[in-house]
C-alpha cells in the first residue's frame, strides 16, 4: 500500500514529464549548446566556437534592430492594452441591459486566428483599395503609407495588436475590478471624495495588482511577436518591422545559421525566464495573501 | 446612459472589422478592388465559397480538426493524471514548485525559441511533415496550459468525497472514474475548448513543420493566401470566416471560462 501509494503520483506524472523530457527540456538543451556552434543543422560537422556566436549577435546592426523594435514594440503594445483594457472594464463596471452581449462582442477579436487578423487588416492597410484609407479620402484626408512607411510600419502593427488583444486585459482587469469591495466606497463617499478622488486613491490603489498581472502576460506575449510580422510585413520595410522572433526564423530556417539562430534562441530564453520568475513571485505574494 | 451608449458604439467600433470580412467574402471583385467605402455588398454573391469548397479547403478544415483533437485529446490525458497528482500528493522536496515553475517558463516562453532542435527532434523520429508530430509540437502550448487550469479545476473537488468512495473499498482508478472525472466535467470541457481554440489557431509550428500543402492547417493555408496576391480579399475573407465561425460559436461557450482561466492565474 504505502510503496504503491508513494510511486501512484509519479506514475501519474509520467506521461507529463515525458512530454516534457522529449519536447521542451532535451530542445533547450539543445539549443543551449548549439549556441556555441558554428553550424548548419546538427553536432555533425559542427565547429565549436565559445561565445562567438553571442559576439556576432551584438556586434549585429541586423539584430540589435530586432531587439529595438521588439521592446519598443512590447513596451508601447503593452502599456495601450492595459490602458484600453481599463478603460473597458470601468466602461463595463456598472450592470445595464446588454451588457453580457457587449462583453461576449467584445471578445470575438481576441479569440480569432491571428492569421485571420492579419488577414483582414493587411487588406485594411492597403495604400491604394485598403479601407483604412478610402475612410480617410472619403473625408478628404489623403491616404496614409500604413506598411510602407518605416516610420510608421511598427505603430501600424501595434494599432492591429490593440484591436486583438486590449479585450484580454480587459478580462483581467474586470476580474479584479469585480473583486473591491463596494463599501470602501460607500465609506469614501461619506468622507466627500468625488469620482476623480475615489478612482485615483481607491480604485487605483487596489487594482494596481491586476494591471500588473495584465501587464505582464501582455508584455510575455508581444515580446514574441511573430505571426502578423510574417504575414503583414515580413520585417519590412527595411528592418523596421524585424523582431526577434522573425530573426530566429530567418536565421534558423532560411539561412541556416543554426548556431547563431541558437544563440539568439538563448537570449529570448533568458528574458523568458526572467519574466517568468517576476510572474511567479507575483502569483506567490497572491497566494500568500 | 452617456455610459451605456458608449459602451455599444466602442462595441460596434471593435466588430467592424469582422463585418468588413462577412461583407467582402460577399463581394464580387469589382466591388472590393474599389475606393468606395460602402460595407455591404451591392451585388451579393457566393463565387468565393463555391471555389474555395471546389479547390478542396475542406481537406485543410479536416486537417485542422484532426489536429485539433489530436492535440486536445493528448493534453487532457497527460495533463489530467499531472494536475491530480499535483493537487492530491505531497511530492518529496517541493518537486511541485519545481515543476509548475518548469511549466510556467514554458508557458511564457517564445515557441520560435525551441522550433529548431523540435524541428530536429521530430525530423528524428520521422514525424516531420505529418499531424501526429504538429500534434507533439502542439503540447508545448496546450500541456502548460491544461495542467495549470486543470489544477484549479481538481483542487476545486472536495477530497471528502473520495475518502468516502475508498471506505466503501473503491480502488483508486474507480475512484478517479467515477468520482473525480464526473465531477470535473464542466472543468475538462473548458479546458478542451481552450485548447482546441488554440490548437485551431496556431501558426507559427504549423509553418515551421508542416511542408506537403495539402497537410496545412487552415492558419497556414491563410497565410499562403495573404503572400499569394495582395488582393484576392474576397476569397480570403471567405477563408477567414470559415475558419472563424467555429471558434466564434464556442466564445459564447467559452466567456465563463476565460473569465475562469483569469483567476487561475491569480492563484
Amino acid at each position: 500500500m504505502t510503496a504503491s501509494r508513494r510511486l501512484l503520483p509519479w506514475l501519474l506524472l509520467t506521461p507529463a514529464l515525458l512530454i516534457f523530457a522529449g519536447l521542451t527540456l532535451y530542445p533547450l538543451g539543445r539549443t543551449l549548446a548549439l549556441s556555441l556552434f558554428a553550424t548548419d543543422y546538427g553536432f555533425e560537422n559542427a565547429k565549436f566556437v565559445g561565445l562567438e556566436n553571442f559576439q556576432e549577435l551584438w556586434d549585429s546592426r541586423f539584430f540589435r534592430q530586432a531587439v529595438t523594435n521588439t521592446v519598443v514594440f512590447t513596451v508601447v503594445a503593452t502599456v495601450l492594452e492595459v490602458a484600453a483594457g481599463l478603460g473597458l472594464a470601468l466602461l463595463l463596471n456598472r450592470a445595464f441591459p446588454g451588457r453580457t452581449l457587449v462583453m461576449t462582442l467584445l471578445l470575438a477579436p481576441f479569440v480569432l486566428s491571428t492569421m485571420v487578423v492579419t488577414a483582414i487588416w493587411r487588406a485594411w492597410f492597403h495604400f491604394d483599395l485598403g479601407f483604412l484609407n478610402n475612410l480617410l479620402r472619403a473625408i478628404g484626408l489623403p491616404g496614409v503609407p500604413w506598411l510602407f512607411d518605416p516610420n510608421l510600419a511598427l505603430w501600424s502593427i501595434v494599432l492591429v495588436d490593440l484591436w486583438q488583444t486590449a479585450p484580454f486585459a480587459f478580462l483581467i482587469i474586470f476580474a479584479g475590478l469585480r473583486l473591491i469591495p463596494q463599501d470602501v466606497y460607500e465609506a469614501a463617499r461619506v468622507d466627500g471624495a468625488g469620482p476623480w478622488r475615489r478612482f485615483r486613491d481607491m480604485t487605483l490603489p487596489l487594482l494596481a495588482p491586476y494591471l500588473f498581472v495584465a501587464a505582464l502576460l501582455r508584455s510575455v506575449d508581444s515580446f514574441k511577436l511573430f505571426d502578423k510580422v510574417y504575414a503583414m510585413t515580413g520585417g519590412g520595410p527595411g528592418q523596421a518591422t524585424e523582431t526577434v522572433s522573425m530573426f530566429v526564423y530567418r536565421q534558423g530556417f532560411r539561412f541556416f545559421d543554426i548556431g547563431l539562430a541558437s544563440a539568439a534562441a538563448v537570449v529570448m530564453i533568458v528574458v523568458a525566464g526572467l519574466l517568468a520568475v517576476v510572474y511567479a513571485a507575483s502569483l506567490l505574494k497572491g497566494a500568500g495573501r | 446612459m452617456i455610459r451605456i451608449i458608449a459602451a455599444f458604439a466602442l462595441c460596434a467600433l471593435s466588430l467592424i472589422p469582422l463585418l468588413w470580412m462577412v461583407a467582402t467574402s460577399l463581394k464580387p471583385p469589382a466591388e472590393y478592388i474599389s475606393t468606395s467605402i460602402a460595407l455591404w455588398p451591392q451585388d451579393p454573391t457566393l463565387a468565393h465559397y463555391r471555389v474555395l469548397l471546389d479547390s478542396g479547403m475542406w481537406r485543410l478544415g479536416l486537417n485542422s480538426v484532426v489536429v485539433a483533437l489530436g492535440t486536445v485529446g493528448l493534453s487532457l490525458l497527460a495533463g489530467l493524471p499531472a494536475a491530480y497528482a499535483l493537487a492530491r500528493f505531497e511530492l518529496p522536496k517541493r518537486f511541485d514548485i519545481v515543476f509548475l515553475g518548469f511549466v510556467l517558463v514554458i508557458k511564457l516562453a517564445p515557441p520560435i525559441a525551441l522550433a529548431i532542435p523540435l524541428y530536429q527532434v521530430l525530423r528524428a523520429l520521422g514525424l516531420l511533415d505529418t499531424h501526429l508530430g504538429l500534434i507533439l509540437a502542439n503540447q508545448i502550448l496546450a500541456l502548460p496550459f491544461a495542467i495549470w487550469m486543470l489544477l484549479g479545476f481538481v483542487r476545486d473537488v472536495p477530497y471528502s468525497f473520495e475518502e468516502a468512495a475508498m471506505l466503501d473499498g473503491a480502488g483508486f482508478v474507480k475512484r478517479l472514474l467515477e468520482i473525480v472525472v464526473p465531477l470535473l466535467m464542466p472543468g475538462l470541457v473548458a479546458t478542451a475548448v481552450f485548447v482546441a481554440i488554440m490548437s485551431w489557431n496556431e501558426f507559427l509550428f504549423a509553418l515551421l513543420f508542416i511542408q506537403t500543402p495539402s497537410k496545412f492547417t487552415l492558419p497556414a493555408f491563410i497565410a499562403t493566401l495573404i503572400n499569394e496576391d495582395e488582393t484576392l480579399w474576397g476569397r480570403l475573407s471567405a477563408m477567414g470566416l470559415i475558419a472563424s465561425l467555429p471558434v466564434l460559436l464556442a466564445v459564447g461557450l467559452v466567456r465563463r471560462g476565460l473569465t475562469r482561466e483569469v483567476s487561475v492565474d491569480q492563484h
